[in-house]
């Protein structure tokens, strides 16, 4: 009965939109609360019995539309559901969360949940249209002129995004006369020429490099993630979990291309150049949503790395870096919210002291920081531990710690907010953050904490896949963060704080129209790079 | 064989869909982005409801007969793909004519004014 995941938040949304005039929290959050058990039961049976199937009509195999949970998309919907669950308990006594809010919030639920389940390539366009829709309706929600800009160019960039993917399925479609991704899988190997599907494959991979944000096609992201305006419920779901949906469409579409196309090599590429992009981005912002926002382009490339090196291990720790990912950018920033609201700014130049002033809040990001960071004991350096044991080629080494380097660098500046004197006047400061929200950015916070010191623990449990972390190699890594920590504070204070390079970096951004003729280049290129390869 | 017989509807609608997409590519007016995603969707439908096309196919309803069926599966897709499209042309209107009444703004620009603070 996988459907009820899906159409559930659907309906608890139009109930309570209809019913609008009174006050509809509670309800909302109880309907959380249902998706949440009703989730981690999905999740039990799976891992207990296999594979779910919910076929949606009584045609064969392959021909009816099908909702499947297996381990991974069993493991993302309860991921799902737990950080939707805590945002709107997060969300429970600020003013925005009024019932059209909570209505659109519970859409965006099902979609998310329906994108992880579906195995209907079709559906797949459906819902992603949709959720393009609401996701734009969601960032432009205060109405204010920088979201409403922000809103239209992530609006109109995904939906060109996804007209190439609906061209790709009619492609794949008038080749193999299937829409089913496990039945296109098994009819591919069947092909005479494996030439037939390069301009379907490089038409997909477009639309998901574009969801993914990897480079070129990373520019909507940090407008979209980092809008001033919006809530940071929004962001944190947007960061958190809505740019999972590509990290998931990409481990499905190369499953299902795979008889034919292996293209991890460049995708692995990719994901380098992405993450390194990402973190000198990062390092040149000093606005406090930005900075966030370009971390989470810097973690999906290196999700991407795991993904494509073509090891096992790698891979599981990529899965469970999506998790870790998931979990301390959510926390991140909700933490970022509250200080951005109490301290009237965004510009982290002008906050200090959060440690002393949100005792709570501080807390929370320093858990995030040290997740982020990998720092032994948090969840981060489980996944990035496993990335790294993927590969033993010197350079992939090289490139992986240069990478956390970079990450180490950009949260040294972000975590300045948290010490020094806070100078702000004593009448002038806002009322304090409700309890509520204060706690669950600390449970949040704890929880990196908690994933990350039963690691191998989590891992077993989500994923079914036992390693050994807690070896001499994990304890050597902690010693190489103690002194990449240092070399971090050497080179930011030293070199980059002083040069007027990154002020420069900062202004780098793509118009609406490059944005789409880098679109294109990249579907040229990919395309062209497949025809090489076969 | 006819001379123009090349000229199929999948054709047309492949080179509808990068007609669109050079719009997109060149013109910075917000109302031109709107029509060439509708000229780039227009060619998506084109192409989708004439694949595998064969002369002479009858629709799929009724008693057998000798003529072979149409695939009906691609027509309720388009069903499907055409009112998503006649909504998101909707919704990216409405964002537009709120966007320039409010601030009178019909291009896009060239730079994002990141003032930092202002919340």
């Amino acid at each position: 009965m996988l459907y009820l995941l899906v159409i559930g938040p659907i309906l608890a949304g139009i109930v309570s939109i209809l019913f609008k005039k009174r006050d509809t929290r509670l309800f909302i959050v109880g309907a959380q609360i249902v998706q949440f058990i009703y989730s981690l039961i999905i999740f039990i049976q799976v891992r207990t019995d296999g594979t779910v199937f919910n076929y949606m009509s009584r045609l064969p195999e392959g021909v009816a539309i099908t909702l499947m949970a297996d381990i991974i998309s069993s493991v993302f919907v309860l991921l799902t559901t737990i950080i939707f669950l805590m945002l709107m308990l997060y969300a429970f006594h600020k003013d925005y969360f009024t019932t059209q809010f909570g209505f659109l919030f519970l859409v965006l639920q099902g979609l998310i949940i329906s994108l992880f389940f579906t195995t209907d390539l079709f559906n797949i366009f459906v819902m992603l249209e949709v959720a393009t829709v609401v996701v734009a309706i969601l960032i432009m929600i205060n109405k204010e002129k920088q979201a409403i800009y922000d809103g239209m160019i992530y609006f109109f960039v995904n939906v060109i995004g996804t007209a190439f993917l609906l061209l790709g399925i009619g492609m794949l479609y008038r080749t193999t006369g299937l829409l089913d991704m496990r039945a296109i899988s098994e009819a591919l190997e069947l092909l005479d020429s494996p030439r037939a599907v390069i301009l379907p494959f490089a038409m997909m991979m477009t639309t998901l490099s574009l969801k993914t944000a990897v480079v070129p096609l990373f520019s909507w992201l940090p407008k979209a993630h980092g809008t001033p305006s919006a809530p940071p419920v929004v962001s944190a779901v947007l960061s958190g979990l809505f740019i999972k949906t590509g990290v998931y469409m990409f481990i499905r579409f190369s499953a299902m291309f795979e008889p034919v196309i292996q293209a991890q090599e460049l995708f692995f590429i990719i994901g380098f150049i992405t993450s390194i992009f990402g973190f000198i981005m990062a390092l040149s912002q000093n606005d406090i949503k930005m900075i966030l926002a370009y971390s989470t382009v810097s973690q999906i490339g290196l999700i991407m790395i795991g993904l494509n090196m073509g090891s096992d291990i790698a891979y599981w720790g990529a899965l469970f870096h999506v998790v870790s990912h998931a979990l301390f950018k959510s926390t991140l920033f909700l933490a970022a919210g509250q200080v951005y609201n109490q301290y009237g700014t965004r510009d982290i130049r002008m906050m200090r002291g959060v440690l002393r002033s949100m005792p709570l809040t501080g807390m929370a990001i320093i858990f995030g920081i040290l997740g982020v960071t990998g720092a032994p004991m948090f969840n981060g350096s489980i996944s990035k531990y496993m990335i790294s044991y993927g590969s033993y080629r010197p350079m992939v080494q090289l490139g992986l710690n240069l990478i956390n380097l970079g990450t180490i660098m950009y949260f040294l500046k972000f975590s300045t907010i948290l010490f020094g004197k806070d100078n702000r006047p004593e009448d002038e400061r806002p009322p304090k953050e409700d309890l509520l929200s204060e706690l669950l950015v600390f449970i949040m916070g704890g929880l990196i904490l908690l994933t990350g010191v039963y690691g191998p623990v989590s891992m077993d449990i989500l994923f079914g896949y036992q390693v050994e972390v807690f070896s001499t190699e994990y304890f050597e890594k902690g010693f190489v963060y103690a002194l990449m920590i240092i070399a971090a504070i050497g080179l930011y204070n030293g070199v980059i704080n002083k040069g007027g390079l990154l002020d420069r970096i900062s202004h780098v951004e793509l118009t609406f129209n490059a944005v789409i003729t880098s679109m294109t280049g990249f579907f040229i290129f990919v395309a062209s790079y497949v025809y090489f390869i076969l | 064989m006819k001379p123009l017989d090349f000229i199929t509807g999948e054709i047309v609608g492949i080179l509808l869909f990068f007609i669109g997409l050079y719009g997109l590519m060149t013109k910075k007016t917000i109302v031109k982005t709107i029509m060439s995603m509708s000229i780039m969707e227009s060619g998506i439908f084109l192409f989708y409801i004439t694949i595998n096309f064969t002369e002479g196919a009858v629709p799929p309803i009724g008693q057998a007969q000798e003529a072979a069926f149409v695939d009906p599966v691609p027509s309720a897709l388009m069903i499907t793909a055409i009112v998503i499209g006649i909504g998101v042309t909707a919704i990216g209107l409405t964002m537009f004519m709120h966007y320039k009444q409010k601030h009178g703004i019909t291009h896009w620009s060239r730079n994002r004014n990141q003032t930092g603070s202002g919340h």
